[in-house]
């Protein structure tokens, strides 16, 4: 399995002097999979994205590219195509020079890299720029014009450092869904970098979640929303209600926990006397006794905000000292603010975690 | 494209109080001196000129200038390239240490600096004296009064005209550009002479620029490093003017000194705005 991955990476770590930047990383990528690395800032994104690229050595660990053990490999040997957040374009050379940069060191015939440079350019819908200079682009076409330099070499891998977050919101949206659709098509490998869940969800195959220069999670971003692997996922992708607690009682697939707001069922079964984090999904939950059936956790809660948004209304109910949203259909009347409320979510949509290596 | 005229127009208004402070300060005295060098005993006269390309002491004495000026750019250029970087890449304290010791000496006046040499590399001076110390030369070598004093003493001097445009052009240079150029396949040296020097080179014409004029006019260093075996332009006009009181020929050789550097600016402004060149 491991031997059949387009890119391997195997125990790969990385330190700055006392700091572990990357702590024991393994990462396998199928040939034409779109990966993201997901992770809060600091957590290690990049510099696993230059080791993969060369530009950093990893201190432990190997790296294999298309059959070939990279480990070693200097950067101008490896075939990695690699998108900066900053772009880094050549500011000497005009959109057609950048793109054929690479094409050029390959001392191919100039008129099969012309021929190169169009396509590619045609490809990114900037063949009417082919002889601007970079500085009279807009920060979308540089980040065109940066794929398109990347792309032409058809590296066997293509890594993007929070290539969009230069891009203000509506640009940035509309590149995802473009991005994505261009390199499914052309069937390119590649990693994104950044710490936007929803570019995350949008953009890829599998997501990597990183925390503290581990991979907590790496899973298909449907996977990845419903079974988070550990309270980290859990908080860094979507929404969620979660209360700390400790586990009375147990047996096989269930777990009892007491919380300050009261007693919950969890489906999977922890030691008992074990810290633990109880959480759901906000859109599982549901107000009112009258839903409640015996396969439902429910706490009590005081309703402290109603937002009507036509379609629907948002209860936010505070429990504890815990806050939970919880979404009705428009035309059902919202508790008044300040009433008492019962909320209710099925046992199998609760979540536990323990309570160690909490952020 | 009218509005683009319009704001034309304002910016020349607007450079109007500049351009007469200039014409005033400047294309008077040097109308003056083009008039003077084309004077002779009995009006218009292409006489000074005629000495000073008629004779062949002195276009000798306009290579020497020549010679230096492009020895001291070459020797200053291959100096301050790497040092601009190293200056640029320098962290913290010794990016302060570096560039301070760069701009320290600007402070100190060329008369100094030359008469410094001159200390350090006479007979007796501290260089002969460590040499003969260390057992390396048995006598003085002489120093002072050669080529190889001049063009160290004009390296010294104008070091730091060739470092300072080309560190302002290294240091706001992208770091990632060359990373993207070795993701792109090129390896170092590929990297540094189709990104490390383009990009940079808009530095290393302004450097060149500057210090060729201002060697090939250089007055003090040559005086005091070399003297009379190596007459140059400057010291020629010096003469002209101090010495033998020939107003026409020290002004026409002044023209002459002036349309070297002038070709040397356009020249090199020309190369800097070429297509292909960074900005
Ligand atoms: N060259 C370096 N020297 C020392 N420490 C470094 C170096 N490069 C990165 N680090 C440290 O490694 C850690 C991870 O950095 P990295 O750039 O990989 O984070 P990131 O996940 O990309 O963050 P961001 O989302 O902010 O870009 C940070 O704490 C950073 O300070
Ligand atoms: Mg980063």
């Amino acid at each position: 399995m491991a031997d059949a991955a387009h890119l391997g990476v195997k125990g790969v770590s990385k330190r700055y002097g006392a700091a572990t930047v990357l702590e024991s990383i393994d990462l396998d990528m199928a040939r034409g999979e779109l990966v993201t690395l997901l992770g809060p800032s600091g957590c290690g994104k990049t510099t696993l994205l230059r080791v993969i690229a060369g530009l950093v050595r990893a201190d432990t660990g190997t790296l294999s590219l298309a059959g070939r053990d990279v480990t070693r490999m200097p950067p101008y040997r490896r075939n990695v195509g690699v998108v900066f957040q900053s772009y880094a374009l050549f500011p000497h050379l005009d959109v057609a020079g950048n793109v054929a940069f690479g094409l050029n060191l390959k001392r191919l015939p100039k008129a099969e890299i012309e021929a190169k440079v169009r396509r590619v350019l045609a490809l990114v819908h900037l063949e009417a720029l082919a002889e601007r200079p970079i500085r009279a682009l807009s920060g979308g076409q540089q980040q065109r014009v940066a794929l398109a330099r990347a792309l032409a070499v058809e590296p066997s891998v293509v890594l993007f450092d929070e290539a969009l977050s230069a891009l203000d919101r509506k640009l940035r949206e509309a590149m995802q869904v473009e991005l994505r659709q261009l390199l499914t098509s052309i069937g390119a490998t590649a990693v994104f970098v950044t710490h936007d869940q929803e570019e995350a969800l949008t953009m890829s195959d599998r997501i990597a979640v990183m925390h503290r220069g581990r991979i907590d999670q790496l899973a298909d971003p449907r996977t990845l929303y419903d079974r988070p692997a550990t309270s980290f996922a859990l908080s860094f992708v979507g929404q969620s209600f979660r209360l700390s607690g400790r586990v009375v009682a147990s047996e096989p697939g269930l777990s009892v926990i007491d919380t300050a707001a009261g007693q919950l069922r969890a489906p999977k079964q922890f030691l008992t006397g074990s810290d633990v984090i109880v959480a759901t999904r906000p859109e599982h939950a549901h107000l009112g006794h009258a839903t409640l059936g015996p396969g439902d956790n429910s706490l009590a809660g005081t309703v402290s905000n109603v937002t009507f948004q036509g379609p629907r209304s948002l209860v936010e109910v505070r429990i504890g000292d815990a806050f939970l949203t919880v979404q009705m259909p428009g035309r059902s009347a919202a508790p008044p603010i300040g009433s008492e409320v019962t909320v209710g979510w099925p046992i199998a949509e609760t979540l536990i975690f323990p309570a160690e290596g909490e952020p | 494209m009218a509005g683009l005229t319009r704001e034309r127009r304002t910016a020349y208004l607007l450079g109007l109080p500049a351009a007469l402070i200039t014409a005033a300060l400047f294309l008077v005295p040097l109308a003056l001196l083009f008039a003077v060098s084309f004077t002779g005993a009995d009006g218009f006269s292409l006489s000074a000129y005629a000495r000073l390309f008629g004779s062949e002491h002195y276009l000798w004495v306009i290579g020497n200038s020549l010679q230096l000026a492009l020895i001291t750019t070459l020797v200053t250029l291959v100096i301050a390239y790497p040092a601009s970087f190293a200056i640029a890449r320098a962290k913290g304290v010794w990016r302060s240490l570096l560039l301070g010791s760069l701009l320290l000496p600007l402070a100190a006046s060329v008369i100094v600096k030359a008469f410094a040499w001159t200390i350090l590399l006479r007979s007796t001076g501290i260089v002969n004296n460590t040499l003969i110390a260390l057992g390396l030369i048995h006598e003085p070598i002489r120093m002072i009064f050669t080529e190889t004093a001049l063009v160290i003493g004009a390296v010294n001097v104008f070091l730091p005209f060739m470092i300072l445009p080309i560190f302002a052009v290294v240091a706001q240079m992208d770091e990632r550009l060359t990373e993207a150029a070795a993701t792109l396949g090129a390896g170092p040296v590929a990297a540094f002479w189709r990104v490390t020097v383009p990009v940079t080179l808009p530095g290393v014409i302004a450097g060149i620029a500057l210090v060729f004029s201002l060697t090939v006019s250089a007055y003090v260093v040559p005086t005091l490093l070399i003297g009379e075996r190596y007459p140059t332009l400057p010291s020629t006009i010096a003469k002209a003017y101090l010495l033998t009181n020939e107003g026409s020929f020290g002004a026409a050789a002044g023209v002459v000194l002036l349309t070297i550097a002038l070709a040397v600016v356009i020249v090199s402004s020309r190369l800097g705005k070429a297509p292909g060149a960074a900005r």
